[in-house]
Formats: C-alpha cells, structure tokens, sequence
C-alpha cells in the first residue's frame, strides 16, 4: 500500500471532498484511508439518518450536514464551498463514499493537475491501458454516454460519469453546480467547457464490490440524467 | 337562459374576483390580471353565445367550437404545465442554496488539526 507520511507538507493544500448519503457502515475507513495521505477531508453528509456524520467526524474529517437531503450534485457544491474558504486550500478533489475509488489514483491525479497544465482532472475508467472491471453493459452504455455528447467529445473524454476528479483554486471558484441529482457529472463537463477549463484525464480503476454495486446508480438513471442536463440551460440564472 | 350558463358565468365571475383581489408584487402580474379580465369577457360571450364559437373555428378551417376550444385548452395546459415545472426548478434551486447556507454555518471541524 501508500507509505507517505500524513506530516507531509507535500499534500497539506489538498482538500477532499467526500459527499455522503446513509453510507455510515463505511464512511469510516473510507475516510481513515484517504488521510492517511491527504489530512484535509471535509465530508458533507446530504441529510443522512444513520449516524454518517458522526461515523466521518470520528475518522477525522470536517463535516458540513445538509438539514436535508439534497442530491449529490449538491453535496459536491457544498464541500467545494466549504473547502475553498478554507486558508491555504489550492488543490480540490472529489472522492466517492462508497470506497470504490482508490486513493493511488488520486495521488496520481494531484501528481498530474501538479504538472501545471491542467486545470481539472477527472478519473476515466476507459482511458486505456488500465485493466478494468466494469460490468460488460455498464460499460457499454457509460463508454456510449460519452462519445454521444459532444462536449465530452471535444475535451477528449472517454467516460461519462465519474466521481473521481482533481481541480486547482480558480475550477474551485468558478464552480456552480446547480444540478443536484445525478446530472451533476455532465453539468460539471459542461462548466468545464463553457469556462474553458483545462481538462485532461487519467486511467483509474474503480472497486465493485457488492456494496458499491448496490449504491450505485442503475442505468435507467441514465434517462434522468440526460433530462436535466437538457433542461439545465433553461432553468437557471 | 340555462342553468349551465349561469353556473358557468358565476364561477367563471367568482375566480375573477379571487384574481383581482390578489396583490401582485410586479407589472408583469398586472399583465396577467389585464389578460385574465379579457379572457373572461370572452369566456362569458362564449357561454351566451356558444354557436359563435363555431363561426370562429370555422374561419381557422375546424369544424365545431367546442372542438376549437379543446384544442386551445391542451395548448394552455401544456404552457402552465411546463411554466409550474419551471418554477419549481427555480424554488428547488434556492432551496438548495437556502440549505447550503445553513450547512456552511454550523460545519463541524475535527478535535486535533
């Protein structure tokens, strides 16, 4: 596994942001396992009722508690928010409750936003070389989500809904999320492209395991999350 | 005159007076109110006449009035459907926000640093 030290100075700007909904039973060691690399976590908890927050406090994160429950796309914008006021935060992530995200691909990621030519970096579980072990259809249809909008297409992405992404202060500042469900993927890639955000991406991996799997979205979902972002134009500002 | 026309004329008279009575915040609610008062002042000319509503349809090449008035009341309920959709996009969002803000203010931070 990682050997670095938590002391280390190295990761002291990087702030994760972890949205949580009624995942208590492995918030814990989600968050023990991303500190110890990276000790700034803050975990919003979207209006849980099963202990989530107190279960990510006692791990050691920041928490910020929505009084209800609001979506995910919420969550992020919050802990954006939260972690952007925060002194001496330059590095923001988003990291999923569920454990199925690894946290070497996040240093890998930071590694590369580090490189300074980019402005966001988001996880792509098809970016090639990478053996993964998404399910067959699912791959079929995040791979096909992607290569239908033409956004994605232009910024050279090849998936279409990952929770993994790494961002510099001015993504961080710029963000506004306002989709709270799980259209927030695409209207994040949108922001990236109408804000002319730098974007590259980065092979990582994902763990399904029966808990992620039974958390995660179904793909009749799909229908809408392609529903609000059609909408999205039309119903803000 | 019958009784159905004057049930109708009566309610269509007592949602006018519910309309008016209500006090719009902005210039655009006084629009609304100018339109409902007209929409009336046709809707009870209908009601009197409803035999002209059929001179109206025929001239737009629709057979019967009331087949024309149906079509116009799809139309409207479509435009309200989608104008209340709107709206409640529009209160979800400040919610949301109105939420947000309560979080910020009473985020917990961890005992050491």
């Amino acid at each position: 596994m990682l050997r670095i030290n938590t002391s280390d100075t190295h990761y002291r700007d990087v702030w994760v942001v972890i949205p949580a909904y009624r995942e208590a039973t492995v918030i814990g060691d989600v968050i023990t396992d991303v500190r110890a690399v990276f000790p700034h976590v803050v975990c919003v908890d979207d209006g849980s009722d099963d202990g989530t927050g107190e279960a990510a406090l006692r791990a050691g994160a920041h928490v910020v508690t929505h009084p209800v429950n609001l979506g995910q796309g919420a969550a992020i914008q919050t802990g954006v928010e939260y972690a952007r006021r925060r002194p001496g935060a330059a590095v923001f992530a988003t990291f999923d409750a569920d454990g199925q995200h690894r946290v070497a691909d996040l240093v890998t990621m930071i590694a590369r936003l580090r490189t300074g030519d980019a402005d966001l970096v988001v996880g792509s579980r098809f970016a090639g070389g990478v053996a993964t072990t998404t399910p067959p259809l699912k791959r079929f249809v995040l791979k096909t989500a992607a290569r239908l909008s033409s956004r994605n297409r232009s910024l050279g992405l090849t998936d279409a809904h990952n929770g993994l992404r790494v961002f510099d202060r001015r993504v961080a500042d710029e963000l506004d999320i306002t989709i709270s469900g799980m259209g927030h993927a695409s209207e994040f890639i949108a922001l990236a492209h109408e804000k002319h955000w730098r974007t590259v991406e980065v092979a990582v991996d994902i763990r399904y395991t029966d808990y992620s799997k039974a958390k995660g979205q179904p793909l009749l979902n799909g229908v809408n999350i392609v529903f609000d972002t059609l909408l999205r134009r039309r119903t803000t500002r | 005159m019958n009784w159905i026309q004057v049930l109708l004329i009566a309610s269509v008279l007592v949602l006018l007076v519910y309309l008016l009575r209500s006090r719009g915040s902005a210039r655009s609610k006084a629009w609304v109110k100018v339109g409902y008062v007209l929409f009336v002042i046709a809707g009870i000319y209908a009601i009197l006449r409803p035999d002209d509503t059929t001179v109206v349809a025929n001239w737009l090449g629709v057979d019967r009035g009331t087949d024309l008035l149906e079509y116009v009341l799809i139309i409207a309920f479509a435009f309200t459907t989608l104008s209340t959709y709107m709206r409640f996009k529009d209160i979800e969002l400040k919610y949301t926000r109105l939420a947000r803000a309560v979080a910020l203010q009473n985020a917990q931070t961890p005992e050491q640093t």
